[in-house]
């Protein structure tokens, strides 16, 4: 009698998992009694005479996702579950096959694409702005900006040369871009102060690109003959043997200023002590925020993540760069903005639902499962 | 004492000391250590891309492989060769059309996931709930964490000068970053001296056996 | 030039060679300092046990190489043990850079000494390197066979019991990532957010400070921050009857301590020296 109520009330539902590229068959089930035990699914395809084990059912959520290898999309899948109370086990087959299918759109990544879209708008209406006006767009100055001059002065009263020490990633990093745009104030003022400058690379790509950079700046301060190719060096690829070499041209160069500027890992303090050590002033740039700590306490000056995008931006007025950092603040805004609201509803969400009154609260739990 | 008589483990010491002796000064024992590795450095990484990328991955399906869609893989090939025109002035423009198929590709796979992970997930943990109050320190900790976003974001605003509230509120910015920097500076601090316990185990225990 | 002056001038060397003495004297004669286990650690050691008897498997990537070995090598062993010991599947996977795989072998190595018992292929399966890093994430979700083909000895995926049964995140429990560097975020970004697979992370303490966000937010299930997060999981096993052979973290634990406090103590003197010595030079 227990069996016939158990049989009749429990019902088990395949269905084709949404949100996903297919070859996945959801398998839920309905009205289970809570003294289940466990619960196992068998799958089977058309023509097959028996079920095979396809994998254990959460009792906590009834729900089962097939992703199996063998799985493939628009062919029928029969289901079976097996619940198993303390007395009995009960089989109950899904009403109907289950298919997958591929779904050309992800509804759960909508949220993504409301801010894909919105921060994208941001910076392309600013980018537009930065080529029709770049002097119009501004910019607040950044303090390590002033220290350029003072670091390269320093060099040439020394007798010194100056270092500029490029990150580990490549010319597609940002920082790397950045720090490009740095290196031709550098160059320009070492090109002025007839400084002697050397640029080591970890990269050859971007050591291709140092080399135009560095080029471009002696021509703009009017000393074409002055740039030497032979002082933008490559080192290594390799992470360590590339911190090993600088080390050992700063120990043996001495120079009187340092430029660290790009994305450094694990070598940062390695190369801001032994820097450091040299008695080179030392202003270091990075958007690699774990190694930005061993900068700020061994170097004189730190450009802190996106301080060194705004002061390429600022240095440069290159309209894409000008307009990411103009773009990227009012995303800060949007969502500063929305962070906001959103305790602002929690919050009083959370005072009227003490009170007796839940629908705010609803709204905001909405608000949250919608991101 | 036991002390190893295997090559490789007083190779390794040698080496360690060799680049320990720097802590006292520049020597060619170093110097040898430092262009040793460096060497090493570009060769394995040269002998692991053709043994373990392009042989596996590219000239045993072209060469030996039976499925027809194998040839499929001349595209990426010829996508990979164009980027070799960077050493040639007049053909450089080539390396255009693998950096942007790479940066589409990349940009297309980490953005929306960059999204989700890093702003959607950690906007959501910022927003305060009545479960982050469940007790005082508890509350305490999550409005202090909630201010220092706050703070953060307004120092990294870079379209207007700190000035008034902006300014204010990027001065208590710049101190939750410098406590974070503190922090994290602690953090390293271990990290190396990890390192550092790592290799003097290896020697007392794998070189010169003197510990257990 | 008075005892500061000559303090703050101190060469470098004479630091280097007292921090030297307090790293080896703890290793000579070790303190036994007890070790305490925090709840980042607690939460991921939790989260593995309970995977005992269930039909998933622990997914281990060791994203390193022998430059942060001293502080994730003894994880990786740590974890590895842990599943030997309840039988729990575990495929180690050489990472997504080729250093990590002789990361991976010399892990197995040690862990497998104290357990005679397990059985390759069945117990555990040992992935060689794949190059693509993050597409290598995704292509598990779709299928670990059609992803590595082989395992590391050659051996095919679908002849062995483990890989027959568990080819995607699906079958798998938690990815446990050993990486010094960003690499536990692109299983955060591909495997946790896109896939559902839950992410465990052994960081080197370098990066551990910039992961607590995301313990906070959960995409973490937990977390071993440095040698001391080797260290807690290791007395995690130890406390349950789990076999761990020489724990090579808590010993070094000893001299950790004894160099943080040196290194607190020269802080100290080094601030009371400098502004010992500014305020000299005002009133001169």
């Amino acid at each position: 009698m227990i069996m016939f109520i158990l049989l009749s009330t429990i019902t088990v539902k395949a269905f084709d998992t949404p949100n996903d590229g297919g070859k996945s068959i959801t398998i839920k089930a309905y009205n289970v009694p809570e003294t289940v035990k466990k619960a196992l699914v068998y799958r089977k395809t058309e023509g097959d005479t028996t079920y095979t084990l396809a994998g254990v059912m959460s009792i906590l959520s009834y729900r089962f996702m097939d992703a199996d290898s063998t799985i493939k999309n628009g062919k029928p899948y029969y289901y079976r579950v097996d619940f198993y109370f303390p007395d009995t086990v009960i089989s109950v087959e899904a009403d109907s096959p289950g298919i997958a299918y591929a779904q050309w759109y992800d509804k759960t990544k909508t949220s993504s694409l409301i801010f894909l879209i919105v921060f994208s708008t941001f910076v392309l209406v600013f980018i537009q702005l930065a080529k029709k006006d770049p002097e119009g767009l501004y910019i607040r100055k950044i303090p390590a900006l002033d220290a350029i001059d003072e670091a390269v002065g320093r060099s040439t009263e020394l007798g010194k040369p100056t270092f500029f020490v490029h990150g580990l990633l490549g010319i597609t990093d940002a920082g790397t871009l950045a720090a490009l745009t740095i290196l031709r104030r550098v160059a320009k003022k070492v090109a002025e102060y007839d400084t002697p400058i050397l640029v080591t690379n970890y990269d050859p790509i971007v050591m291709t690109a140092s080399q135009e950079t560095v080029k471009q700046a002696y021509t703009e301060a009017g000393r074409p003959d002055a740039y030497n190719e032979k002082n933008i060096i490559y080192l290594t690829y390799e992470q360590f043997g590339y911190t090993a070499g600088v080390d050992g041209l700063m120990v043996r160069e001495k120079p009187g200023a340092i430029f660290l500027q790009g994305y450094f890992f694990a070598e940062s303090l390695i190369l801001a002590e032994t820097g450091h050590s040299v008695g080179a002033i030392q202003i270091a740039g990075t958007t690699a925020k774990e190694q930005l700590p061993f900068f700020v306490a061994a170097c004189d000056y730190v450009l802190i993540g996106e301080e060194m995008l705004a002061a390429s931006s600022y240095i440069g007025r290159e309209p894409v760069m000008l307009g990411s950092v103009k773009g990227s603040d009012w995303g800060k805004v949007f969502l500063l903005a929305i962070i906001g609201i959103g305790v602002a509803i929690g919050t009083i969400g959370s005072i009227l639902q003490s009170a007796g009154n839940g629908a705010l609260m609803n709204v905001f739990e909405k608000i949250l499962a919608f991101f | 004492m036991h002390i190893s008589t295997n090559p490789w483990v007083w190779i390794a010491a040698i080496l360690t000391l060799a680049i320990y002796s720097f802590l006292y000064k520049d020597n060619p024992f170093y110097k040898f250590a430092e262009h040793l590795f460096m060497g090493l450095g570009i060769g394995y990484g040269a002998v692991l891309l053709w043994y373990n990328s392009i042989i596996p991955r590219l000239w045993n399906p072209l060469a030996h492989g039976t499925s027809p869609t194998r040839f499929f893989l001349l595209i990426p090939i010829a996508l990979g060769l164009l980027s070799l025109g960077i050493f040639s002035r007049r053909y450089s423009w080539l390396i255009k059309y693998p950096l942007a198929f790479y940066m589409g590709a990349v940009t297309g796979l980490s953005v929306p996931v960059a999204f989700e992970a890093n702003i959607f997930e950690q906007a959501q943990g910022t927003i305060l709930k009545h479960s982050m109050f469940s007790n005082p320190w508890l509350g305490i900790s999550n409005i202090i964490m909630f201010i220092g976003v706050i703070t953060t974001i307004t120092y990294f605003y870079f379209s207007k000068q700190h000035r008034g509230l902006l300014g204010k509120s990027a001065r208590v910015g710049i101190v939750y970053i410098m406590l974070a920097f503190g922090a994290s500076f602690g953090y390293t601090v271990m990290a190396r001296i990890s390192l550092l316990i790592g290799r003097m185990q290896f020697l007392l225990h794998d070189w010169l056996g003197i510990i257990k | 030039m008075g005892f500061w002056d000559r303090f703050l001038k101190i060469d470098r060397r004479w630091v280097f060679l007292i921090v030297w003495i307090a790293v080896v004297i703890p290793l000579l004669k070790p303190l036994g300092l007890p070790t305490h286990i925090t709840p980042p650690v607690k939460k991921l050691y939790d989260y593995i046990d309970k995977m005992e008897g269930e039909d998933k498997a622990v997914f281990l990537s060791f994203d390193f190489d022998p430059s942060t070995m001293p502080e994730l090598l003894p994880m990786g062993v740590a974890v590895i043990r842990h599943c030997f010991a309840k039988k729990i599947p575990i495929i180690v996977y050489g990472g997504l850079y080729p250093q990590g795989v002789g990361m991976a072998k010399m892990a197995i190595d040690m862990a497998k000494t104290d357990f005679p018992d397990i059985k390759y292929g069945r117990d555990y399966v040992f992935l060689g390197y794949v190059p693509g890093l993050y597409l290598v994430i995704l292509s598990i979700g779709e299928s670990i066979q059609g992803t590595f083909g082989n395992d590391y000895f050659g051996n095919r995926l679908d002849t062995l019991p483990l890989t027959m049964s568990i080819d995607n995140y699906e079958k798998i429990g938690i990815v446990v990532d050993l990486s010094g560097g960003d690499i536990p975020t692109w299983w955060v970004a591909f495997a946790y957010q896109r896939y559902g697979c839950r992410i465990g992370c052994g960081t080197t303490a370098v990066s551990a400070a910039q992961y607590y966000p995301y313990l906070q937010t959960g995409q973490f299930v937990g977390m071993l921050g440095g040698l001391k997060g080797a260290a807690e999981y290791e007395e995690l096993l130890v406390r349950n009857g789990i076999p761990t052979g020489r724990r090579t973290a808590t010993i070094g634990m000893d001299a950790q301590s004894v160099v943080h406090l040196l290194i607190i103590l020269l802080i100290i003197l080094g601030n009371i020296g400098y502004f010992y010595v500014r305020r000299r030079e005002r009133r001169a």
